[in-house]
């Protein structure tokens, strides 16, 4: 075999290989290896969008490059989609809401132009904006809203998070279309009834109407093609690394019109390290959510900015009040006083964090100031209310045991691969242990884990590290109330009438200064019942590079104003 | 040779679909399933259903094996759980990347392997000998994600910001964010640029491998009468070592070849997960996280079949480097 032959064989196919995967003319749109649908839909975006000039200006131009760890599994399809990154992506990017958040976090007309609230008649009533058009022309209407209602409500859809709506009429009968731009609604009025409107963006009736429902999740629009209304166009999306935006330049003058970012990549690195590496040579601009331990090189570079901010999440210990030892609310009041969370926010947190005492985040129209101190490290409180109910050191091992000898001992799970989570365990297994409780900490798989807590027959935990994303409308019903107890999310068997009172009317007062003192009630409830010990709020970070002006970060998300992001033009 | 080979590609066609049997019934003893991701406070149990029954969960294990294996064998791997497109565009996209990069491993591995592995045996217990085992063991023993990180760290991060070297590699991915404006020339660059650090991850833990053997395999070699034979003839050293003992000491290594490719085409997952490559290993064990059976399968499948191909590969070199092997 004659090796020069062979070298030069090797040489030319590497060569061949490369360019093979060059493909296409540069900045045009491929359309090979796209389904049907796709090559239909994508010229017409183009063809419609090449009509409008780009808009001139000091502050036009520039690409932004965000990094994040996780892909956007059900893409831009807002009607199966539930993962957090996905949703923001089409609220804020690609797609409108009817309204948004200001910040107060209340609601702001957005594809909605304004709206009517019949409480006696328990009608909603919508009226659109006109100037609002999906990226391949045609004009957002009612319909659409429609369109979007009933898929929703439909539950062949198997839409994530239909419980928005369990307070509207479901199903085509709870919308009506008054005409092309004015939609209306019929509901039991309930706290917050806005807010799910807030959350779910409107899908294009046009291009999904004749697609049966079940086949929604699994269509091309979602991943390989989808087509909104909002700032940004979708470009491309290559699995597993990344998704592509341009800039609308039809988006409505009305609400300020095209975004001043040409493009914007969404690069998915599935590892922190690399994302800090690529944030810190300036290929990345903004960093998502960053560990509190990279904070550091974050601060030092000159280049970079650091960002806080209020976060609707939270992380938690769940306790399975089924469980022996761990049935008497003194025992879990304990346990919460004899975890020093403060040193648990410095460790994990690096100080990115407050501590917790209810589901109710600090930033929230609901928080209750009075209960932020409440049950502040104290060991001593701790073991006088242990011995009061009758954990006693008995036989001299450590370990307290009650009257009838089964000892304080408690298994603490967490999934496998978190690393702050297996600290928090650690931790606490350090913390409890001089007090006569034997912690356990225990790692589980991820699936395997939510299977464990989540199965009703099987509950398989006695306490769990886990985190907690709420939405901006508050309802522990699925967690603590009695009715829960065999429902996938009752982990903590809580059976409390009055917190079952409290979950119950806070859902149906539907005005703010009412349900205050009723939200007051509630968080002293739950320093009473213990059902869980909360840890922290967390405050969420953000790794910038200064280069991008005009980023506002606050609770409502990180995407919140993109379309006012912009770059100086010698920096792009 | 023809005859041999088509009997292989026969015998390998029951232990493909074996083994393909073998992991859709493990995995179904996973607990949860792909729908047990979207229990959420938001989903009533009836939705959960639908969505199982949207993705044929609902069956018993038996009839969705059946079901898979039927649409299969028509070429169609059905449609990812996770990434709700069908496995077969999935797979498209992505196993290009992972044999780009392990194709650009393989070469580096086996040219770098080979060549130290005869220089060592050509400098037997000398000093670089000796340091060159040194240095070989450590890059053997070193986890493959910490010497990827490190050479983040050397070649891209503090080359740029610390040292300013005139060429710093990109941290991650496989092309720049403005590829698709760039020409055609400046498209191979950027490609090339992206390749260097991870295939280099992925090749230094081989080629250490491969330079042991193959300083043993030429050792052996060398001691052969026909050697002095040559070098009594007035043949030059460099005719001795390359043209007659290196094609004699190449045969072990070509075993290693078969091992080492069906590794690579699996996809280096951990590689992959640091420098951000969409390949087959990541997809595959996020896959199995998720409990999305359908790429899972696909993945195994393509997986087996990269095996049986290797080592078909590894047996037709024999052949061609020994001529006494000869195959009926």
């Amino acid at each position: 075999m004659n090796l020069a032959v062979l070298r030069t064989s090797i040489l030319s196919a590497l060569a061949w290989a490369l360019a093979a995967c060059g493909g296409g003319e540069p900045g045009q749109r491929s359309l090979t290896n796209l389904p049907e649908f796709c090559q239909e839909v994508l010229p017409r975006v183009d063809a419609y969008l090449s009509q409008f000039a780009q808009p001139t200006g000091e502050r036009y131009g520039g690409t932004v490059v965000i990094g994040s760890i996780g892909e956007m599994p059900d893409g831009m399809n807002a009607l199966v989609s539930s993962d957090y990154q996905s949703s923001q992506v089409q609220k804020f990017m690609h797609l409108m809401t009817l309204v948004d958040f200001d910040e107060e976090l209340q609601p702001r007309p957005y594809l909605a132009e304004s709206w009517e609230f019949d409480e006696e008649n328990r009608e909603l009533t919508f009226h659109l904006r006109d100037d609002v058009f999906w990226h391949d022309g045609t004009p957002t209407s009612a319909y659409d809203v429609e369109f979007t209602y009933v898929r929703i409500t439909d539950p062949e859809t198997a839409f994530p998070n239909a419980a928005f709506w369990s307070h509207y009429v479901q199903g085509p009968d709870g919308v009506a279309v008054l005409d092309s731009l004015t939609v209306r609604f019929s509901l039991a009025p309930h706290a917050e009834f806005l807010d799910p409107w807030r959350a779910t963006a409107i899908m294009p009736r046009h291009l999904l109407e004749d697609v049966p429902s079940a086949e929604l999740r699994q269509h091309p629009f979602g991943t390989r093609c989808p087509v909104g209304n909002g700032p940004f166009v979708f470009e491309n999306h290559q699995i597993d690394a990344s998704w592509s935006f341009v800039r609308n330049p039809a988006f409505p003058e009305g609400l300020g019109g095209p975004p001043f970012l040409d493009r914007q990549v969404y690069r998915i690195i599935p590892e922190q390290t690399t994302l800090l590496a690529e944030l810190l040579t300036e290929n990345i601009d903004f960093y998502i959510a960053p560990g509190p331990d990279q904070t550091p090189q974050i601060q030092e570079a000159e280049a970079l900015e650091l960002r806080s901010f209020p976060f609707p999440s939270y992380d938690l210990v769940g306790w399975n009040s089924r469980r022996p030892q761990l049935s008497d609310a003194r025992v879990r009041q304990a346990i919460t006083l004899a975890t020093n969370r403060e040193e648990i926010v410095q460790a994990i947190r690096q100080g990115y964090g407050e501590v917790a005492n209810a589901g109710v985040p600090p930033f929230h129209w609901g928080f209750f100031e009075g209960i932020r101190d409440s049950l502040q490290y104290d060991p001593e409180r701790a073991a006088t209310i242990l011995d009061e109910a009758g954990w006693v050191d008995r036989d001299g091992n450590g370990v307290r045991e009650n009257s009838d000898g089964t000892p304080l001992e408690i298994s603490i799970k967490y999934n496998l691969g978190n690393q702050q989570r297996e600290d928090i365990a650690l931790i606490m297994q350090a913390q409890l242990q001089p007090l006569g409780i034997a912690v356990t900490p225990q790692v589980v798989e991820w699936g395997t884990l939510l299977n464990q807590i989540n199965t009703p027959e099987i509950r398989d935990f006695d306490g769990v590290v886990i985190g907690w994303v709420t939405e901006f409308r508050l309802d522990d019903h699925d967690l603590f109330h009695s009715e829960e107890v065999d429902q996938p999310f009752g982990w903590s068997g809580t059976q409390d009438l009055e917190l079952d009172r409290l979950i119950d009317t806070l859902q149906t007062v539907v005005d703010r200064e009412e349900a205050i003192p009723l939200w007051r009630e509630y968080q002293y409830r739950l320093l009473e019942v213990q059902p869980y010990t909360y840890l922290y709020h967390i405050e969420r970070l953000a790794g910038l590079n200064r280069r991008l002006q005009g980023v506002v970060l606050d609770a409502r998300g990180e995407w919140m104003n993109i379309k006012d992001w912009w770059i100086p033009a010698d920096l792009r | 040779m023809i005859p041999f080979l088509v009997r292989r590609l026969l015998g390998a066609v029951p232990i493909v679909l074996g083994i393909a049997t073998i992991v859709f019934f493990v995995l179904s003893l996973a607990p949860g399933d792909a729908a047990s991701f979207f229990v959420s406070p938001n989903i009533t149990p009836e939705v959960l259903e639908q969505m199982r029954r949207n993705m044929g969960l609902d069956q018993p294990v038996h009839i969705r094996y059946l079901r898979w294996m039927g649409s299969m064998l028509r070429g169609d791997f059905g449609i990812s759980f996770s990434r709700n497109q069908p496995v077969r565009d999935i797979i498209a996209e992505i196993l290009p990347n992972t044999l780009i990069l392990a194709f650009c491993a393989v070469v580096l591995a086996f040219a770098a392997g080979i060549l130290i592995g005869v220089f060592q045996a050509v400098r037997q217990n000398r000093f670089s000998d000796s340091s060159l085992s040194v240095v070989g063991l450590f890059f053997y023993s070193m986890p493959s994600f910490w010497l990827a990180l490190m050479l983040i760290l050397i070649f891209s991060l503090s080359a740029r910001n610390l040292w300013d070297w005139p060429i710093w590699f990109p941290v991650s991915g496989m092309t720049s964010v403005d590829y698709p404006f760039m020409g055609p020339m400046e498209q191979l660059r950027d490609r090339v640029m992206h390749l260097v650090l991870p295939s280099v991850s992925l090749a230094l833990v081989l080629a250490a491998g491969i330079a042991r053997y193959m300083r043993g395999s030429m050792l052996e070699v060398i001691r052969q009468d026909y050697i002095r034979t040559a070098r009594s003839k007035g043949l030059s050293e460099a005719s001795v070592i390359f043209k007659h003992a290196l094609r004699n000491g190449l045969i072990p290594i070509i075993t290693l070849l078969g091992l080492y490719l069906p590794f690579l085409f699996s996809g280096a997952v951990l590689i992959e997960t640091v420098f951000a490559w969409p390949g087959m290993g990541r997809l595959l064990v996020d896959a199995i996280f998720q409990r999305d059976y359908p790429v899972v399968m696909a993945g195994t499948f393509i997986f087996a079949v990269m095996v049986v191909v290797g080592n078909l590969i590894a047996d037709v070199l024999y052949a061609l480097v020994d001529p006494r092997i000869r195959y009926d």
